[in-house]
């Protein structure tokens, strides 16, 4: 567990001194807020479009949010690989559940925090536009992206595992983009029906969303809540798995 | 009285597809001497040491740190060792200090030793007036001191040293190998380099790769009076011409 904790205290000095990670984990999410609550003022209540109304647009921006922070655990597991970093490392006493919980850990820190503050800042904005948000309902959608952080923060690890530093976080803006489509986040899934719903159905994502968006509601119902959160809860054990063995399977090949 | 075995490889080989990086190895280094492993790029160095750390298996052979198995007992190896590897391998961006604090907490089993120890090897190792600065703020010679500090922070019996000062200008070699030659009998050392001058300098015993074999080993008056040259750059050539006449 120290080991752990020492590699954790790293990974999260590193990402902390990187100002890239403040613009794209905390800004842009921010911005994207202020962008999209402004494009909902500017929707006439007649259309019925109620996708970027504050409620509903704070717990999609909360897992846009955790798409970046899939980027930059991706990022920070590549860089290392492709340094001697790692080289290091390897001939250390240190073991492979090391290194996963190692990145695993601040990256939490990371996506909490990230919540914390984009729920804040909807809370405010949602206190400016007269449609006040639940407190209560911000700190269960806080709950709720939990789940949600694990999924992309293990597809972060993996795809850090997998690719290289050029090539991991390309990978990585397909599934923001796939994520934030799928997800429902920028439109109505389920209003749009059809096979766009059920091609969003057959992908995590939309769950990922869904699940926040009813705890930010205070909506535990089945259909809404229970359902999702236990699909994103066992996308993200599947990741876990799977980033752990693919990363133990790349460390054993490296010390081949 | 008779001189304890630090390192012991026997017929060590690693081959990759058709390519044998290192053939048949066999290699004593004896407790607190320091043995530079000399040879032209590509002629196994690195791939003894990876062996040597566990880093990477051998398809051949054995070896053996302080008694230990680097196969069967990895994990104790590990805890013998520390490696300063070819490349600066530091945390960019954190300072000299927390990059020390780092390996400390990892390499060292008691917690409250991490911070004196951290103090130690700061002063020890001249490191103090850039303790604040971040590692990638550093000058090339800084980053290959920081390099060696972080290992042996963990105070491990057999140090690696894989080219420790490729690349460096003349001043900055120099300063280092103050730093390594302060290390001597304080552990056993293998150092890998190309520069005759640097094996000549710092090393107890010099061993001649080429082509992943073990050419020649022994002080520098043993190598001259086996080849019969002058100096290590002629006795080098020398082994090299007679190997690719064989």
């Amino acid at each position: 567990m120290n080991r752990t904790l020492q590699f954790s205290k790293r990974n999260l000095l590193e990402i902390s001194r990187d100002v890239l990670s403040y613009i794209f984990c905390i800004g842009f999410p921010l911005v994207m807020l202020v962008i999209m609550t402004l494009v909902n003022e500017s929707i006439p209540k007649e259309a019925g479009m109620t996708i970027f109304r504050i409620d509903n647009l704070a717990g999609g921006i909360g897992i846009f949010g955790l798409t970046f922070v899939m980027l930059f655990s991706a990022m920070a597991v590549s860089k290392d690989r492709t340094s001697s970093f790692l080289i290091r490392m390897y001939a250390s006493p240190m073991k492979s559940s090391d290194f996963t919980n190692g990145y695993l850990l601040p990256m939490l820190v990371v996506a909490l925090a990230q919540s914390v503050l984009s729920f804040i800042a909807s809370l405010l904005i949602s206190l400016i536009v007269g449609d006040a948000l639940n407190p209560l309902g911000l700190l269960a959608g806080i709950l709720a992206l939990l789940p949600s952080a694990l999924f992309f923060i293990f597809i972060g690890i993996l795809f850090g595992t997998l690719f290289n530093e050029k090539a991991a976080p390309g990978l990585c803006s397909i599934i923001i983009s796939l994520g934030s489509f799928l997800g429902g986040i920028w439109f109505d899934a389920e209003g749009t029906g059809g096979v766009m719903l059920k091609i969003c159905k057959c992908t995590p994502f939309l769950y990922c969303t869904k699940s926040v968006r009813s705890a930010l509601h205070l909506t535990f119902d089945w259909e809404g809540f229970w359902l999702p959160i236990l699909i994103v809860t066992a996308s993200a054990a599947v990741m876990a798995v799977l980033s752990t063995l693919v990363f133990r399977k790349k460390m054993k090949a490296d010390l081949a | 009285m008779e001189k304890s075995i630090a390192i012991q490889t026997k017929g060590l080989t690693k081959r990759y597809k058709e390519k044998v990086a290192v053939d048949h190895l066999n290699l004593t280094v004896y407790e607190g001497e320091m043995l530079a492993l000399l040879g032209v790029n590509g002629a196994g160095k690195t791939t003894t040491i990876r062996m040597l750390s566990g880093l990477s298996v051998p398809t051949e052979g054995t070896a053996q740190i302080l008694g230990r198995d680097v196969i069967k007992e990895k994990d104790q190896v590990k805890a013998l060792i520390g490696i300063s590897p070819q490349d600066t391998a530091v945390a960019e961006n954190l300072t000299v200090e927390e990059n020390l604090s780092f390996m400390a907490g990892i390499c060292l089993e008691r917690k409250d030793e991490v911070k004196s120890r951290v103090e130690e090897i700061l002063k020890g190792f001249h490191l103090e007036e850039v303790r604040s600065k971040l590692a990638k703020t550093l000058s090339g010679g800084w980053k290959r001191k920081l390099s060696i500090a972080m290992a042996i922070i963990g105070k491990p019996k057999v140090l690696y040293l894989d080219e420790p000062t490729l690349g460096l200008d003349v001043l900055a070699r120099r300063e280092l190998w103050r730093e390594i030659e302060g290390l001597k009998s304080q552990m056993t050392i293998i150092l890998t380099t190309h520069y005759m001058e640097e094996a000549e300098a710092l090393a107890d015993r010099i061993a001649i790769m080429i082509d992943g074999q073990l050419a020649l080993t022994g002080t520098l008056s043993e190598l001259e009076e086996v080849t019969g040259k002058k100096g290590l750059e002629e006795v080098f050539v020398s082994v090299a011409e007679r190997k690719a006449l064989d």
